[in-house]
């Protein structure tokens, strides 16, 4: 008997030594990665604030990430934004296969692969602000679209190319006081449509060179003119066609070894607008097309310390194509890779006959991130 | 007809006679290792180099392409590269290197893993891995089990060459067995000696070497010194009598210095892995444990 009870003993301590081994699972229920990311504000600018509730001190969003495995077929992302100004809003929320070969579809909303900077989260610029043309031809919060998303990558040429193609329910988002007599996507090529091709190289093994071309096409709504009529008192605006061209060039370079402590970055965009004109007499909307453009550098000067510039050039749409520049200058440190804090100060300099002096403004931002925040595209 | 069937899908989908393994590992020394087991069978390319920090590789476009077409991707795993990762899986769309597929390894896997944390973690701990210490791979043993399991994972994946997998496993399991023999003595000569190390990735070379780190550069992991930390540093290091301050390439060695002119330690810059010192021709895993071995070895003597 004592025989037995050793041998159960001693087989039950291998058995426990092996399972000693084999660590848990690291997320036995299969709970999402959640991640949180705090984007907060102040303005010091000596003229009052400019930003848009006027507050000097404010948290501009909070971003509640959601991600996961659905199945083997499917990840889930789900973006929720946070903020005093619109409460509670998606982001962005989309399904993408993860299983088919070569191709990579995604379902929802996402910000719309237009341009470079575009697809950068609002939070990780390192400008506080997207540039002056996306602001002004995509909005202040950058441009996203519910739809379909297909990228397919290949090297026919020996290099990097992917095509991004979206087909999204529209252009933005309806403005809130224009009302046209049919929806603009009322009929399928009413819908917006974009494409993205990326062309990537490596000059070597610190330096590389993007240069992309996008096109984005869709119908937007215009205003009648001020007294105009439409075909009922409700009617104010008619749909119109958009097109915008962009063009994006990106030269990055960080020595290997050195990495930690030096890096360089160069970034220019350029985006061409055109507008559809109307016969429609009393059609208010811009009878010409829009550009603009900007550049961008910055520098590394210790492992958590960043310097950077910008300078925008824009034909302004809400200002009839009137020319609006501004040049920015940036300090960031990093305390951490999740934290982050960059001053900024800019000199916008609007259109000579907006007959508004230009703007001095002083930003003081600080990011933080909490939980698992997965990496960003490069 | 059916013989003719059978012969087509056979010449369609059989593997083409001399074709290689394609493996992408996300280290030089995983490469390496991969390299000695696989021989002529494989080809094998690496996302970071040796004299880089691992943690902070960039997710370039162009690890995408070899990701693409690759069999296998082999990577260290406990979240070393969980900055970059992700990103070059995803933009592979390639189900056999994906989570899941045949060609996914996690050599952590079959490494027996220090530092796994215990009760509450988070980042306020500094740049802690939750799930263990990932830099493995410079305890020789931890070397054995990743020839082991590069052959294992080879010989199920490409069955026809396993005979092959297993004697090259074999020839640098005796080549590892003889270099060990070599520095033998330089181990004797660190065996309980103390010594200060940059950041957290040196442990398992203590572990086999039985150096004694008594304290670390960076205050917590991936967290830079700071001057009341170097101060207490240079107290605890006259008190110990270390002789040396071991640190990777990649970081400055500006503190690391002031420290060794205010105690007599002498800094040493080792290699981290394979290619790591493009001074020195440290091409194998076997060339780095020898080199590094031998460094710490005069430095305390």
């Amino acid at each position: 008997m004592k025989q037995i009870i050793a041998v159960a003993l001693l087989l039950g301590g291998i058995a426990t030594a092996v399972n000693a081994q084999q660590p848990a699972p690291a997320n036995a229920r299969m709970l999402p990665d959640i991640s949180v990311v705090g984007d907060l504000l102040g303005d010091f600018s000596p003229k009052g604030s400019t930003q848009e509730d006027r507050t000097r001190f404010g948290i501009r969003e909070i971003e509640l990430a959601l991600q996961a495995a659905v199945d083997p077929y499917f990840r889930g992302d789900v973006f929720l934004g946070f903020s005093d100004a619109e409460g509670v809003h998606i982001e962005q929320a989309f399904l993408t296969t993860t299983a088919l070969p070569a191709v990579e579809a995604r379902l929802g909303r996402f910000l719309m692969p237009v341009g470079k900077t575009n697809t950068t989260h609002r939070h990780d610029l390192h400008t506080i602000e997207y540039p002056w043309v996306v602001q002004r031809f995509f909005g202040a919060e950058g441009l996203k679209g519910t739809g379909v998303y297909v990228s397919r990558v290949f090297a026919p040429l020996g290099f990097y190319q992917e095509l991004q193609l979206t087909a999204v329910d529209r252009i933005g988002e309806a403005p809130e006081e224009l009302f046209t007599e049919e929806p603009v996507n009322q009929d399928l090529s009413g819908l917006a449509f974009s494409a993205r091709l990326r062309n990537y190289w490596d000059l070597s093994s610190a330096a590389n060179v993007e240069i992309s071309g996008s096109v984005l096409t869709g119908k937007v709504e215009q205003p009648y003119a001020f007294g105009g009529a439409g075909p009922s008192p409700e009617v104010n605006a008619v749909s119109a066609g958009q097109t915008i061209l962009g063009g994006d060039a990106t030269f990055r370079w960080r020595p290997l070894q050195e990495g930690l402590y030096r890096s360089f970055i160069a970034q220019a965009e350029i985006y061409r607008q055109t507008n559809g004109r109307s016969d429609d007499a009393a059609f208010g909307g811009p009878n010409r097309d829009f550009t603009g453009a900007y550049g961008f550098a910055r520098w590394q000067l210790t492992r958590r310390t960043y310097v950077a510039g910008r300078y925008d050039w824009t034909q302004d749409p809400e200002l009839g194509g009137e020319t609006l520049t501004a040049a920015s200058g940036y300090i960031q440190w990093y305390p951490s890779e999740f934290s982050k804090l960059t001053l900024a100060f800019e000199r916008v300099m609007p259109a000579r006959i907006a007959a508004v002096d230009a703007t001095n403004r002083l930003l003081l931002q600080a990011t933080f991130a909490i939980g698992p925040h997965k990496p960003h595209p490069f | 007809m059916r013989m003719l069937i059978a012969a087509t899908a056979a010449v369609v989908f059989s593997t083409p006679v001399g074709a290689q393994l394609r493996i992408v590992t996300s280290t030089t020394d995983l490469a390496d290792i991969a390299s000695a087991v696989g021989g002529s069978h494989v080809r094998v390319n690496h996302v970071s180099e040796g004299y880089q920090d691992p943690h902070f590789a960039e997710a370039k476009p162009s690890f995408v392409l070899q990701l693409r077409n690759a069999d296998v991707f082999a990577f260290v795993g406990l979240d070393l590269e969980a900055g970059w990762m992700p990103i070059l899986l995803q933009g592979a769309r390639n189900s056999r290197v994906a989570a899941g597929g045949r060609g996914h390894i996690d050599v952590s896997q079959a490494i027996e893993v220090l530092d796994r944390a215990r009760g509450n973690v988070d980042r306020s701990q500094g740049d802690v891995h939750a799930l263990g210490n990932p830099h493995y791979w410079l305890d020789p043993d931890n070397g054995r089990r990743i020839a082991q399991l590069f052959r294992r994972r080879f010989s199920e994946l490409d069955p026809k060459n396993a005979a092959a997998y297993t004697a090259n496993a074999t020839a640098f399991e005796a080549k590892l067995k003889a270099a060990e023999e070599g520095w033998a003595p330089a181990l004797a000569q660190i065996k309980g000696k103390p010594v200060v190390a940059y950041h957290t990735s040196w442990k398992y070379l203590a572990e086999y070497t039985g150096m004694n780190i008594v304290g670390f550069m960076e205050p917590k992991p991936g967290v830079p010194p700071s001057p009341s930390h170097i101060a207490s540093l240079i107290a605890e290091i006259k008190r110990t009598g270390a002789k040396a301050i071991i640190m990777e390439p990649y970081y400055s060695r500006k503190d690391a210095d002031f420290v060794a002119a205010r105690t007599g330690a002498r800094v040493l810059v080792l290699a981290p892995s394979v290619g790591a010192l493009r001074g020195q021709k440290l091409d194998s895993y076997v060339d780095v444990l020898q080199y590094d071995i031998g460094q710490i070895a005069a430095a305390v003597k």
